[in-house]
């Protein structure tokens, strides 16, 4: 990741040369956009030297500094106002600082934009075409080297830099960054604000070690548990023994400085087990227990078979990013920041159902649709699912059925149904045990051509539906089809150390891999500037990655949901059935 | 230095400042501007009200259709692309009904139509500003047809395509247009 950026940078500067503007524009065909952001102040300046501008409490500053800084909304209220591109208005709330320094204020590399950091800490120091103490870093001294020199902000020059788009060379920045309509206090407390964002590096991070943990909900399957954690701890292990051989061998020394850096090199990685016992109630109080006598800089992994929200909270309100929980119940929120899913979950395979069927409208020519479903978590959050989707697009809502736990759907009261309601499609969300009556149904001479379910909750059974209902049976799943698996292969083979995979659970391997993979590749990127939330920008700024298990992993400023696509397939004819696919990753 | 000497270099100076700067440093456009003939693939894509659109169909009109490819959670090029958008419907008032605007997302993952919706909503959109998703296959089609394939989504261009409904050719451009830019350009198509 750090390489494709740079090679991005480095590609997209060669073509288009920096931005100067003591050069007519024409001359350097615009494009490398670059925002001179922010601000002052000087390093290691404490906040409460920053509020001199203003007669309110710090807190109150803080509060409002945030407000202005990411919703754009000024202490009084209003949107702030602002032009883009010489003389376009536009509202601050769609023109926040965030939505390009983002919420580490430590900025971003989107294309052919570079947004500069806007942190106090960097902002109130000098620019230089490097990074002192890695300028033989190639990533840093890439990234460096392309940002334009200039002295150190004061308060004065970086209100003239917001106002006015001048930085205190006296060079315009980019049209890209608004000019906006601060001035006064507003301005007092919007600077001092920016003097807090990444001030000192997050809790967990020292100068030897960064500290990590993950969280287990006791009771949570040991084969799970150990999938999920072996290729993170593999992560840890391999990082520790770079670090180690390093102050032993200069070869070693110097890739892992190329690679880096001489900071990130030398640190070394701790994996604590968080072990939450009894009730999720309880947890609250375990997981405070456990921060307080071992800040952390991340949670990595962890896993719960039933649920996950407490730890989730427990997040947000610390502040403590949460990469890639193995969990079937992911809390859905569109503004929560702090724990990042590997997907909707369990959910995610309803909305697919919903989603496809939509896409086949023609072919289901307005008739009724069935929805049967277990009375369960599982089968709720399915139904769930589908409903929502279906729904909204306007749709005439779902008959549903629900099966009472412990009740196995018969062929009966399957036959039953599709008397009644006459349903051209069928969606059954229930485990193997429903199998039997589709497939009689399904062999009966008429019935609807299109039955729907959910592979994972069939899991190995997948294989062995019948061959009279395989025809029409769809089902939904949520990761790469198998048979395409064999390219990552090696990857796992390093992770595995000889090991089988039979030994582990498949999937939750995989999923613990893309956390290790993820950690690392964030690291990278992140210049040696160890904030939480810098690491969440990391993460979400990257590019669409290719990993095992998922078709394609997505990020995106804001976005908490990995994976967002799911196929709908169907099992092949024959004794040795594969799965095929009949729908794209991604259903419109 | 003597003092008549330093006299004559003040009112030279002085001289110098009314003086207009060259022209063109003063009128440089910052974009790029060039002219296409695309052939647009018939494909169906979905609009943020979950309708079924026909690309071709939607483009191939009497109207002056103006084409950028963008994406929601986009936090740099997109929202000023997005502002020029709603800045020409403002400006152009009543006559915003001769333009039909159409932003199409190149982060169909995440961009369902719920989401474009509200992006729209943010920007203050009229009737007359579509936001487009469809299958990764189809949006890499249209990207193509445009010759402009982003490899991912964070590697993306301020491109602007205005279609011209007397000849059908596309006006390629690129870069980020002021207010005043984008309006003269929409003119020279000249359906306003």
């Amino acid at each position: 990741m750090a390489c494709s950026a740079a090679k991005t940078l480095s590609k997209n500067v060669k073509k288009w040369g920096f931005y100067n503007v003591s050069m007519s524009f024409s001359k350097s065909r615009i494009a490398l956009v670059f925002f001179f952001a922010t601000a002052l102040c000087l390093s290691g300046r404490l906040v409460s030297s920053a509020w001199a501008g203003t007669d309110l409490p710090p807190e109150k500053i803080q509060e409002l500094g945030q407000k202005m800084y990411r919703d754009g909304v000024l202490p009084s209220g209003e949107s702030i106002k602002a032009f883009v591109s010489d003389d376009v208005p536009v509202d601050g709330t769609a023109f926040t600082c965030v939505s390009c320094h983002l919420h580490s204020g430590m900025g971003s590399i989107e294309g052919e934009v570079i947004t500069p950091p806007t942190n106090g800490r960097i902002l109130y120091e000098p620019r230089e075409p490097f990074i002192k103490g890695y300028e033989h870093v190639p990533s840093f001294s890439n990234y460096a080297k392309y940002l334009p020199v200039r002295p150190a902000y004061t308060d004065q020059t970086l209100a003239e830099l917001i106002q006015g788009g001048v930085d205190p060379t006296g060079r315009s920045v980019l049209h890209v960054m608004p000019r906006y309509d601060i001035y006064g206090k507003d301005m007092d407390i919007l600077i001092a604000y920016l003097k807090t964002l990444s001030d000192h590096p997050s809790p967990g991070v020292s100068k030897e070690q960064i500290k990590f943990a993950t969280v287990i909900v006791e009771g949570t399957d040991p084969q799970a548990v150990k999938s999920m954690l072996d290729p993170i701890q593999f992560g840890i292990d391999r990082k520790n023994a770079l670090a180690i051989a390093a102050g032993n061998n200069d070869r070693v020394a110097r890739m892992g400085y190329n690679m880096l850096g001489p900071d990130l090199m030398a640190k070394k990685f701790t994996l604590s087990h968080w072990i939450l016992k009894g009730a999720p109630e309880t947890w609250r109080a375990q997981l405070e227990d456990y921060y307080q006598n071992e800040p952390v800089f991340a949670l990595l992994g962890g896993i719960s078979a039933g649920d996950w929200a407490p730890v989730h909270h427990f997040c947000e309100d610390k502040h403590l990013p949460n990469l890639f929980p193995v969990v079937d119940y992911p809390v859905l929120s569109d503004t929560d920041w702090y724990t990042l899913y590997l997907s909707r979950g369990i959910r995610q395979e309803g909305e697919a159902a919903a989603r496809y069927l939509m896409s086949i409208q023609s072919l289901l020519k307005d008739g009724a649709i069935l929805q049967v479903y277990r009375d369960s978590r599982r089968g709720q959050a399915l139904a769930d699912g589908f409903r929502q989707i279906w729904n909204a697009a306007g749709n005439t809502a779902a008959i549903e059925v629900t099966l009472p736990p412990g009740e196995k759907l018969t062929k009966t009261q399957l036959q039953q149904l599709l008397n009644k309601h006459k349903p051209v499609a069928v969606i059954v969300w229930d485990d193997e045990t429903a199998l039997p009556a589709l497939t009689e149904v399904a062999t009966e001479k008429s019935h609807p051509n299109f039955f729907v379910t959910s592979a994972t909750w069939l899991d190995q059974s997948i294989y062995s539906v019948p061959e009279p209902l395989r025809g029409f049976l769809y089902m939904t799943y949520p990761y790469r089809l198998p048979q395409e698996e064999a390219r990552f292969k090696n990857l796992l083979n390093k992770v595995l150390q000889g090991k089988s995979i039979a030994q582990y659970d498949e999937k939750i391997f995989k999923k613990g891999y893309i956390t290790n993979q993820m950690i690392g590749d964030a690291l990278m990127e992140m210049r040696s500037e160890y904030y939480s939330d810098f690491l969440l920008d990391t993460i979400g700024m990257m590019e669409d990655t290719y990993l095992p298990l998922y078709e394609r992993l997505t990020f995106g400023p804001g976005q908490r949901y990995a994976s967002k696509g799911c196929f709908i397939v169907q099992l092949s004819e024959g004794d040795a059935p594969k799965l095929e696919r009949r729908s794209e990753w991604i259903i419109k | 230095m003597t003092g008549s000497f330093r006299k004559t270099m003040m009112a030279a100076m002085l001289l110098l400042l009314t003086l207009p700067l060259p022209q063109a440093q003063a009128a440089a456009p910052r974009y790029e501007r060039s002219v296409h003939n695309f052939s647009i693939p018939d494909i169906v894509l979905v609009n943020q009200d979950r309708k079924r659109v026909r690309l071709k169909s939607i483009i191939d009109t009497e109207k002056m259709v103006i084409v950028d490819f963008i994406y929601g959670t986009c936090t740099t090029i997109c929202p000023v692309l997005s502002a020029g958008y709603a800045n020409l419907q403002r400006k152009l008032g009543k006559d915003s009904e001769k333009v039909h605007l159409i932003s199409i997302t190149i982060d169909p993952e995440n961009d369902t139509p719920e989401v474009m919706k509200e992006y729209l909503e943010r920007y203050r959109s009229k009737p007359g500003w579509d936001f487009l998703t469809g299958s990764r296959q189809d949006i890499n089609r249209v990207m193509n047809a445009f010759d402009s394939y982003f490899r991912d989504k964070m590697d993306h261009k301020p491109l602007t395509f205005i279609h011209s409904p007397e000849d059908g050719t596309w006006i390629r451009l690129y870069g980020l247009l002021s207010g005043k830019d984008f309006i003269k350009e929409c003119e020279k198509v000249g359906v306003l």
